[in-house]
């Protein structure tokens, strides 16, 4: 099972619904009936991180970094630093996910 | 990194076309008129060199690793852009003036995060052109001034519309080496004692403008190019002597021009947009995010010293304690702190863009100048009311050198014992050249009007997602952390609460 570690910013002041994203993302990726586990239990081993920012201030971009292995930071409006339209954070992500799924399987 | 005095050498090997007072100035760098904003902007380059200021005067170079001024730095981490701001504090505290250089701080940090959008758009090099130019400004530790307000002409036509085409600047030609430009730049700050120029659009431009969109880089003195520099209020009194111009030294706002540019050959190598007008937007509203945060920490830098120039005279005055005087020196302090604040926000507010360069926080940039907008007219408001009416009444210089009536005026003028009579003149002048001239006007344009900020302000208020909070307190949209707390759904919840308030209502009638 590829499992995916989420993180939420502390929501301070977000520009997005952070967890409508995360429930399309789940709805997605369950449409797709693919084998992923999104915990939020920091103390599991993980095969990417997804961070989900409320804005592109983007907090948790500093406590984890690519040294803490792979990673998907939504920044509000932005996914990796690529503006993007709220209603398809989701479907970017479920890209992402699958691209990083077929990579580490090869 | 060259220090103040290198900097005023360095402008003599420019020779560039300059109009003032209807003569053309042969001699830009020991022309009385223009010396004091070399002085200021030579003290961006003097700090740069002191220990006690190179934390922040000075930055490490992402393109070469070396050390460089801050004033060509990009900036690449949230640090770097509470440093900007903490420079341009320490700057204005250090001349009471505008030392011009972030003008084209802005907008060396504005193209680099522009340019490499294009790029990623239409394949185009104009970020790679962009980074050549960047380490060259650095390397040379030049000063370019930032152009982009356009003459404009009539505001209600787009630029291809004008009457006039040169009231934007735009290209003429567009040939296999470079293009030819055409138009004028206006207020443009620092013009006349920059090394280069470094041109932006002025607005958001459509299809059929997409020749005036446009960004390049010249040397201040290329072929084609002319200045003609600005007035401002009392600025002869820098021909009539030396205590009336009230800061003789660093004078007062930045030193403007219009720039005109008359069939100006600009090579490919220094073209950063040439008609991506989708890319204007982007630019102008990075520049001007990027501008907009500085006047939180210059402007302060000047009220650190308005403040204390009203303190001074208070005191010379003998009436610093007086409940009133102190209540305003507190509302002037409290005001200065507030714009101090709002600028330390947008900095550690900021984000990475794609390019690896951070930026400011849009939203609270924005809402740092319109804050000073205002602000800088109530403290330099309270400070004329302390100063007292004697600060647009003074005696000239002259008269305080005529033997006749010298002694006669240091009576009349002098005040508490311990202070000189010169001393309370020479302060009362830098506050009304602080005070009452061009500074005001200039804290309310720079970087934008009001309505600039206060559209922008609305544009990114997330106005829909405040709506949404407002219903979920009020009850029109379900509100799930509630439930969870209360356990239950809001309706059951609310039927129960009912129930049990049933029979102990407050009898009211």
């Amino acid at each position: 099972m590829y499992t995916i570690g989420l993180r939420y910013c502390g929501g301070c002041n977000p520009q997005i619904d952070r967890t409508r994203v995360v429930k399309d993302l789940r709805e997605g990726l369950a449409k797709l009936q693919t084998a992923v586990d999104i915990t939020t239990d920091r103390s599991r081993a993980v095969d990417l991180l997804l961070l989900i920012n409320g804005c592109e201030h983007a907090c948790l971009e500093e406590d984890y970094s690519e040294r803490d292995g792979p990673i998907i930071s939504v920044e509000g409006l932005m996914v990796d630093r690529r503006p993007v339209e709220e209603d398809d954070i989701p479907d970017i992500l479920i890209r992402k996910i699958l691209d990083m799924m077929s990579s580490s399987s090869h | 990194m060259m220090n103040g005095k290198e900097y005023i050498e360095s402008l003599r090997g420019l020779n560039r076309e300059v109009y003032f007072l209807g003569r053309k100035i042969k001699n830009v760098v020991d022309e009385p008129m223009f010396q004091p904003h070399i002085h200021t902007a030579a003290m961006t380059y003097e700090l740069a060199h002191e220990p006690e200021y190179q934390e922040i005067m000075t930055a490490v170079s992402h393109v070469t690793g070396e050390r460089i001024n801050r004033f060509t730095h990009i900036h690449h981490s949230i640090d770097d852009l509470v440093k900007k701001v903490r420079m341009m504090r320490l700057l204005g505290q250090k001349t009471g003036t505008c030392f011009q250089r972030c003008v084209g701080l802005d907008g060396l940090n504005a193209v680099y995060v522009t340019s490499y959008d294009i790029d990623q758009k239409y394949g185009t090099d104009y970020h790679e052109r962009f980074r050549d130019y960047l380490l060259q400004v650095q390397e040379n530790d030049w000063m370019p001034s930032g152009a982009m307000t356009d003459a404009r002409g009539d505001r209600s036509r787009r630029p291809s519309m004008q009457q006039h085409p040169d009231a934007y600047l735009h290209i003429k030609e567009r040939l296999d080496d470079g293009i030819i430009v055409s138009g004028m730049k206006a207020h443009i700050t620092g013009a006349v004692n920059s090394h280069e120029i470094l041109v932006m659009p002025t607005r958001t431009m459509s299809e059929e403008d997409a020749d005036f969109a446009l960004s390049f880089a010249l040397p201040a003195d290329t072929e084609g190019v002319s200045y003609i520099f600005s007035r401002q209020t009392n600025d002869t009194r820098r021909l009539d002597g030396v205590l009336d111009g009230g800061n003789p030294k660093y004078g007062i706002v930045g030193g403007e021009a219009v720039i005109v540019f008359k069939d100006v050959f600009v090579p490919w190598e220094r073209v950063f947009m040439a008609g991506e007008y989708d890319f204007t937007t982007e630019l102008v509203e990075t520049f001007a995010g990027y501008h907009r945060s500085n006047y939180g920490g210059c402007k302060v830098g000047l009220a650190d010293v308005v403040i204390g120039g009203s303190n001074w005279i208070a005191e010379a005055h003998g009436v610093e304690r007086s409940s009133h005087i102190v209540d305003k020196l507190t509302d002037m302090i409290a005001m200065a702190e507030t714009c101090w604040s709002c600028t330390l926000a947008c900095s550690y507010e900021g984000h990475k863009t794609p390019s690896g360069a951070y930026n400011i926080h849009p939203l609270l940039a924005n809402v740092t100048k319109l804050n000073i907008t205002r602000m800088v007219y109530e403290w330099m408001r309270l400070a004329q009311d302390i100063a007292g009416g004697k600060i647009i009444t003074l005696p000239s210089e002259k008269d305080l050198e005529n033997p006749e009536i010298r002694e006669t005026l240091f009576e009349c003028f002098a005040g508490k014992q311990g202070f000189s009579p010169l001393d309370i003149i020479r302060m009362l002048r830098l506050i009304e050249n602080m005070s009452v001239g061009a500074g005001l006007p200039e804290a309310m344009h720079g970087a934008g009007s009001p309505a600039a900020q206060k559209i922008m302000i609305a544009r990114r208020s997330g106005i829909e997602k405040k709506m949404e909070l407002a219903k979920t307190v009020a009850g029109i949209n379900r509100d799930d952390y509630f439930e969870r707390i209360i356990g239950k759904d809001e309706t059951t919840h609310w039927n129960e609460v009912k129930k049990k308030l049933r029979g102990r209502e407050t009898e009211i009638y």
